[in-house]
């Protein structure tokens, strides 16, 4: 005989319903965002975030917060908006640099041979988690456009000095001076970007001296404002739940 | 969480219909280690023999480990899709008028189970091959649009995800009260979306006649991806949609049961 149920058990029963369909939602949203954030990222940024070489003082601090913010704008619009959720732009970058760490060891290490050096995947958490902090205590997409955006391009640079410096440092190689990173790709020849394609450091920046970086950095943060601007809209188009009646 | 799932999993063996909505469960596991399954050995039939067998196109070893490869995937993705689609037309709930709000949460709960599997299809084509075929390019100069990567993430890893986003919106079309007299715009969207990468390869390889060797993956020949995966944004008003429809039908079930 089945005991009918109480009203404290099916309270409980749907309470656990939600939760379960919340872990099983999980799923396809972390697997989706890991799938196409990563690929609009290689397929945008590429070249930069791929090789050590190519992480200049130029383009790489602009090319990838600029492309970075992407995602993490749209998807923090519609968690903030409908689920009040202040994570989706650390949600959007931990999930691409899990799908690039897992490539980059997997295919361009053990597949194709390249040491991990060169490979190493910069990361976008920083930026994110204080793109998520502004939203959190401003509870505005204008401040946080303003703030978090600045920000989001800004700290990319120094975030990842800490990584990358090492590489920078200067050596004399075949009376060249260049840098470790440099040696590294000329060590390890890639037949796909034969060196008249790298783009880095191009035109007289060198004259800049010390002062080419920060310029990078804060270019970056000025053009990402617009852009988080811009990627939140975007995110508020695909968050429509509309249906329509006919094809 | 440990707990949770010890505790569910204490409760499902002691009691196990208590997991109704869960019909599905091992069904969505198995095709979960399915897809994982084939991969990894696809990325380990790769790693024996890609670069032994792989990089000329005009040998003739070439044909029997990389082009049969790919005849044998069209043929099984021709016969998935067929299978998919009619299944899940033939076997369409005609009565849904009488669906009964536990079914239909269980629906949900198979619906998501579905995306689950659509997204670790996803990320294996988008996020894995995708970039390993950046790490082939580097490696050896394409003479073929049919490269032992491109085998893999162009003719097996975007028709698989198209054909698992195709069953996703006729899931929901045939059995889901929701989608069934009209069309939702995010779920189209988030499905037709990523499937226009599929297309975009045929403006890829014509873009790489040009420069076959020149292999930036930050150009323009590649933007067609680009735009096409940004739809898969539309993947937040599909989980709204859902949400919302969850949020309804556990209040029925409320006072349906009290």
């Amino acid at each position: 005989m089945v005991s009918q149920p109480t009203t404290i058990s099916r309270a409980a029963e749907i309470v656990r319903i939600s939760r379960i369909f919340d872990f099983l939602l999980l799923v396809p949203i972390l697997l989706v965002i890991i799938g196409t954030y990563h690929l609009s990222m290689i397929l945008t940024v590429g070249d930069w975030d791929f090789w050590l070489d190519w992480k200049d003082r130029q383009w790489w601090p602009i090319v990838t917060p600029l492309m970075g913010i992407t995602f993490p704008a749209a998807i923090q619009y519609g968690l903030w908006k409908h689920l009040r959720l202040p994570i989706g732009a650390t949600v959007c970058t931990v999930c691409l640099l899990l799908g690039m760490a897992i490539t980059r060891w997997f295919a361009y290490h053990l597949w194709t041979n390249y040491p991990i050096n060169l490979v190493l995947p910069a990361t976008l958490i920083p930026g994110a988690l204080l793109l998520d902090f502004v939203l959190l205590t401003s509870r505005s997409f204008f401040v946080t456009a303003i703030l978090g955006g600045m920000l989001f391009g800004a700290v990319f640079y120094p975030a990842n000095w800490a990584i990358f410096a090492p590489f920078h440092q200067p050596v004399e190689y075949n009376s060249s001076l260049m840098t470790l990173a440099d040696v590294s790709g000329y060590s390890y020849i890639r037949p796909g970007v034969p060196e008249y394609l790298r783009i880095i450091e191009r035109g007289v920046l060198r004259t800049y001296d010390t002062y080419a970086t920060p310029l990078s950095a804060f270019c970056a943060a000025v053009l990402a404002v617009p852009l988080y601007g811009l990627w939140s809209y975007i995110g508020k188009l695909f968050s429509t739940t509309r249906f329509i009646d006919k094809f | 969480m440990s707990t949770q799932a010890s505790e569910i999993k204490a409760n499902l063996s002691a009691n196990p219909n208590q997991y109704w909505y869960l019909r599905d469960g091992y069904k969505y596991g198995l095709a979960l280690l399915a897809v994982c399954a084939m991969y990894v050995g696809i990325r380990l039939y790769q790693g024996a023999y890609a670069m032994d067998t792989g990089l000329d196109s005009t040998m003739p070893i070439f044909d029997v480990y990389w082009r049969r490869l790919f005849y044998i995937e069209i043929t099984l993705e021709v016969i998935f899709a067929i299978a998919v689609a009619s299944y899940l037309w033939l076997t369409r709930d005609k009565q849904m008028q009488n669906l009964s709000t536990r079914e239909e949460i269980t629906r949900y709960f198979t619906f998501i189970m579905w995306g689950g599997v659509y997204g670790m299809a996803v990320y294996w084509a988008g996020s894995y091959f995708g970039e390993q075929d950046n790490a082939w390019h580097q490696a050896a100069v394409r003479d073929t649009p049919f490269t032992p990567n491109h085998i893999v993430v162009f003719y097996l890893g975007f028709p698989l995800y198209t054909i698992l986003g195709m069953g996703l919106w006729l899931y929901a079309r045939t059995r889901l009260p929701l989608y069934v007299d009209k069309i939702s715009v995010p779920l189209t969207l988030a499905v037709v979306g990523p499937f226009m990468l599929l297309p975009s390869v045929g403006y890829n390889e014509w873009g790489h006649t040009f420069w076959f060797r020149e292999e930036l993956f930050a150009s323009p020949v590649h933007y067609g991806f680009v735009i096409s995966v940004w739809f898969a944004l539309a993947l937040e008003g599909t989980i709204l949609q859902i949400i919302a429809r969850m949020s309804v039908l556990l209040d029925k079930f409320a006072l349906e049961n009290q």
